[in-house]
């Protein structure tokens, strides 16, 4: 990845997308070691700490979608491309693209239509695509997660979305709110990975093995003199 | 017939450069939204609870954390040096080596890319620096690395169990025997490689330098300890102390704990620009300090990113498994194979075809998440022990790897070494035979699989 003009905001973006992957992991690597430590030396633990685990998880998955989709980390199959010349393959590389956008969108939607009701939202209306909204949507704004007790500085939302009435742990439309975030972040990077193609500045989607940086740091070892 | 066209979607669709989690992804959706009255909304949701609804799954992101901590150059080289301590001056000495410590660093890692780099990139130098062809180097390391997924613990063997609900813990197990056969098969061919062909071999350098070498790799095999007593607890003395994940997560702390404050390799103490390491004494901050040095970012990061990826295929793939459900697709093969009138070993030949050709063109993880409930159902009305036909799968994708087109392996070796995909399938090719023949022998003794779980565990019962 080359610097571009706007080489600077880019790696500010980088930075930031790294550092919220990594806080994310190393969050729920924390919960769950100390829940351990409580447990065995104190007989105590956080009783929300599965729970809170699991969400950070989920998090760190649709969160990190869209980065390595920026830093192309996605695995695919390349042997097949790979034989092609330079004009059909990169046909072939936007048609993926477009293919991942179709698959954006209608995670979109089901997305929203999703995270919608608990938010006191609508849902849209149609099977493919949003055709409306459904005011007839059962609002689900009261619903709360399990164990997981509500953050007094987040107390505000009940007056906007669950009519002012406050509740006792937290509301599921927070841990949910990734679904639609994340898929739209989704979009976006998928929107200028297929600007990248066309400028030229990208090659394709995917990469053929997880381990390409790895295995570009030590490849100086064993080159050919 | 339906789903025959949704699957050579997934083959068009892989074959044109879609990531493999969209290609899946998308196929199911297609499906769902065209033959089925599912929503969009609770595609959304499965997705959603892929991540969130799997206490299983939730063990990879912590497995991948602990085997980057100990990627960390120090670890692997430590581990070498101990394997060069004590086989290396057999015939073939070096070579053996490389596999000895490719099965010790799978004992810390759950993956085989991880180890065919963080091994390999030392132990083909070497080699070659000895006078072994890179070929020759390529090859041993290549297949020896496959045995990541095979050795406890292992990212491939978390997914099987949570797709099909058999115990993590009984399935490291069950790895542990098979690990070690198909080590020292490797081995021994190596061995007489080198006795025909008059390999180079090392100099014995006497119990002294085995014992140095083991006290300064013991932090790190430590590990393997924690993880072993912490899921299983010592026989006699203590129960299981914690479970899978936990013990993953544990792994993962002390695994940061050793990189950054015992060996010092990265981290706030670690010598700057070939310095000496700083000692923690006289630099206590460093306590906090390296919680968010930028070496445990990056560390994080890394594996943060490898557990996005995995997920995101495992995540499609379980969507996909929707439509297999809810196309009734596993009875329907059932009913098929069992009124061809499959007996139990010609349905454990179809099984390793089957595997063994999507292996060729799935990632692991994904494939797993896929073949797994179409074959278990049958796998259990035949007799054949949930826990065989795990490791049974696990030995078809460590093949897998190492065939083309899509063979992890084949591209972390051809990196590794600076080979072209076509010359280290070639080198692999000797070896490759061997894993074969370890394959027959793991399928049709399913004792070698069964014999530690039912020993340490109990006899296991189905639930069903």
């Amino acid at each position: 990845m080359s610097d571009t003009p706007k080489g600077a905001p880019r790696r500010r973006i980088d930075v930031w997308e790294q550092t919220a992957i990594a806080t994310l992991l190393g969050l729920m690597t924390l919960i769950t070691f100390i829940n351990v430590v409580l447990r065995y030396g104190f007989n105590s633990g956080f009783i929300w700490g599965l729970e809170a685990t699991l969400i950070l998880f989920a998090w760190l998955v649709i969160f990190g979608v869209s980065h390595a989709f920026r830093v192309t980390a996605h695995l695919g199959v390349d042997a097949a491309t790979n034989f092609l010349p330079a004009g059909p393959k990169r046909a072939v590389a936007l048609l993926s693209a477009a293919v991942c956008i179709f698959y954006a969108l209608l995670m979109l939607k089901g997305a929203w239509d999703y995270w919608a009701p608990f938010a006191g939202f609508q849902v849209t209306t149609g099977r493919w695509f949003p055709t409306g909204f459904d005011a007839s949507t059962r609002d689900r704004a009261f619903y709360i997660t399990e164990q997981i007790p509500m953050p007094w500085f987040l107390e505000f939302l009940a007056g906007w979305i669950n009519q002012g009435e406050e509740w006792e742990k937290l509301p599921r439309f927070i841990p949910y709110f990734i679904l639609p975030l994340g898929i739209s972040l989704l979009l976006l990077r998928l929107v200028q990975a297929t600007r990248e193609i066309l400028a030229g500045s990208r090659e394709s989607l995917i990469v053929s093995h997880e381990a390409e940086d790895a295995v570009e740091s030590v490849a100086a070892l064993n080159r050919e003199s | 017939m339906h789903v025959l066209v949704l699957f050579l979607g997934i083959i068009l669709l892989l074959m044109i450069g879609v990531p493999i989690a969209v290609a899946l992804g998308l196929s199911s959706v297609l499906f769902l939204l065209f033959f089925s009255d599912t929503s969009l909304a609770s595609i959304a949701q499965t997705f959603y609870s892929s991540m969130a609804g799997h206490y299983t799954l939730l063990a990879i992101p912590f497995f991948i954390l602990a085997s980057s901590f100990m990627s960390t150059g120090g670890v692997a080289a430590r581990i070498i040096r101990f394997s060069i301590a004590v086989v290396g001056h057999l015939p073939g000495g070096l070579a053996i080596a490389g596999v000895l410590a490719c099965m010790m660093f799978a004992a810390l890692s759950g993956s085989s890319p991880a180890t065919v780099v963080a091994i390999g990139s030392i132990v083909i130098a070497a080699m070659r620096k000895m006078g072994y062809t890179k070929d020759f180097a390529a090859g041993v390391i290549c297949n020896a690395g496959t045995l990541g997924i095979l050795i406890p613990p292992s990212i491939v063997m978390v997914v099987y169990a949570s797709a099909t609900d058999v115990s993590v813990g009984r399935m490291f197990l069950a790895g542990v025997i098979p690990g070690l056969i198909a080590g020292f098969m490797l081995m021994a061919a190596i061995y007489i490689i080198a006795v025909v062909k008059k390999l180079p071999k090392g100099e014995w350098m006497g119990w002294g330098e085995v014992w140095e070498s083991f006290r300064d790799a013991f932090w790190g095999l430590l590990l393997v300890v924690i993880i072993m007593v912490g899921i299983y607890g010592i026989p006699g003395i203590t129960g299981a102390i914690f479970t899978p994940t936990e013990a993953a997560a544990v792994a993962s702390i002390y695994a940061f704990i050793v990189a950054s404050f015992i060996y010092r390799d990265i981290g706030p103490l670690a010598g700057q620009d070939g310095g000496a390491r700083k000692s923690l004494l006289r630099h206590p901050q460093a306590l906090l300090t390296s919680l968010y040095h930028p070496d445990t970012v990056r560390m994080l990061y890394d594996a943060g990113k490898l557990t996005i990826t995995l997920m995101f295929i495992i995540a499609n793939a379980l969507i996909l498994k929707q439509v297999l459900t809810d196309q009734q697709v596993p009875q329907a093969v059932a009913n098929a194979m069992l009124s061809a009138g499959l007996d139990k070993i010609t349905f454990l030949i179809v099984v390793n075809v089957i595997l063994l050709i999507g292996g060729q063109f799935m990632e692991p993880s994904g494939l797993i998440v896929i073949v797994a409930p179409i074959v278990f159902p049958i796998a259990i009305s035949l007799g054949v022990d949930p826990i065989h036909l795990g490791i049974i799968m696990v030995v078809n994708m460590e093949i897998g790897m190492i065939t083309p087109p899509v063979g992890l392996n084949l591209f972390v070796t051809s990196g590794v070494a600076g080979m072209s995909i076509m010359r280290v399938v070639k080198a692999a090719l000797p070896f490759l035979g061997i894993l074969f023949v370890f394959l027959i022998m793991v399928t049709y003794i399913p004792i070698l699989s069964t014999w530690l779980p039912t020993l340490m565990m109990g006899p296991e019962t189905i639930i069903k």
